[in-house]
């Protein structure tokens, strides 16, 4: 890669299998995971080989990425489901609710419906 | 129809407020030549690609994407503009030094509700240094008016 003189560079990370200055790592190695990180105004990538809390991995041909859990949820499997919700909210089946079902009650310490 | 240039202030956020603006160039592209204001605000080539990644701003902002020929386009170049604007964008820079097929990928077009601006060479590298540098700037985008033709007559 073209390293341009003092521009801080975004490459020297061990998943990285091209890169550039500005916007760190293009492409990531085999079973990495690409994640867009935002750090002020800037956004770069970094090759990951999980992802960070409150992101999940999605594998496809193309690239690996790590893609935002729901708004409401602090950590998830997937985009349907969530392992922990955010304050305010409660884990049942899955899902991140403001309410349980009938039945069960709202743990605000685990922040699940529980009977 | 020649491309409308555009004019391009970067004040710096956390400098003297009187201090000078910088004053860069850019291209209008897509018909979308006007007036658009907001923060320097980064997005990697990879990004843009699908509506669930909901990373909402603050509303005024401006995008800022320096293309890279090395990444595969997840979407077109005018979706991908599209999608800024939707993501609440006052307006949208390609830096397109390193991709030349950017510019024509994008002239083509004519229906962009706000600017979308190239900009390469110095002019980009000023700004992705900025960038780089995590150097917090307010950008005005404004269309270049161009100086007429001073005329001689031979009296």
């Amino acid at each position: 890669h073209k390293q341009i003189p003092g521009v801080s560079s975004g490459c020297q990370q061990g998943g990285c299998l091209t890169c550039s200055d500005y916007n760190g790592c293009l492409s990531c190695k085999p079973r990495f995971f690409m994640h867009l990180e935002r750090i002020g105004m800037k956004q770069i990538g970094v090759c990951m080989t999980s992802c960070p809390p409150g992101f999940y991995g999605t594998r496809s041909p193309e690239r690996n990425t790590c893609t935002k859990c729901r708004s409401e949820c602090d950590s998830c499997f997937n985009k349907n489901f969530c392992t922990r919700c955010r304050a305010g909210f409660y884990l049942h089946l899955g899902k991140c609710q403001e309410n349980c079902p009938e039945g069960l009650a709202r743990s605000d310490t685990q922040r699940e419906c529980v009977s | 129809r020649p491309a409308l240039r555009a004019v391009i202030k970067v004040a710096l956020l956390n400098h003297d407020p009187t201090g000078k603006p910088i004053t860069l160039e850019g291209v209008f592209v897509g018909g979308s030549a006007g007036y658009a204001e907001g923060k320097l605000m980064q997005y990697h080539p990879l990004s843009l690609c699908n509506t669930s990644e909901d990373e909402r701003q603050e509303s005024d902002f401006i995008t800022i994407v320096k293309l890279e020929h090395r990444v595969p386009r997840c979407l077109p170049l005018l979706d991908k503009a599209r999608m800024a604007l939707d993501k609440g964008a006052q307006a949208v820079i390609f830096d397109v030094s390193d991709d030349a097929n950017a510019a024509a990928e994008l002239r083509e077009t004519d229906s962009l509700s706000r600017p979308v601006v190239l900009v390469r060479a110095k002019d980009a590298e000023q700004l992705m240094g900025l960038v780089n540098k995590n150097e917090e700037a307010k950008v005005r985008i404004e269309i270049m008016v161009e100086q007429p033709q001073s005329l001689h007559y031979d009296v």
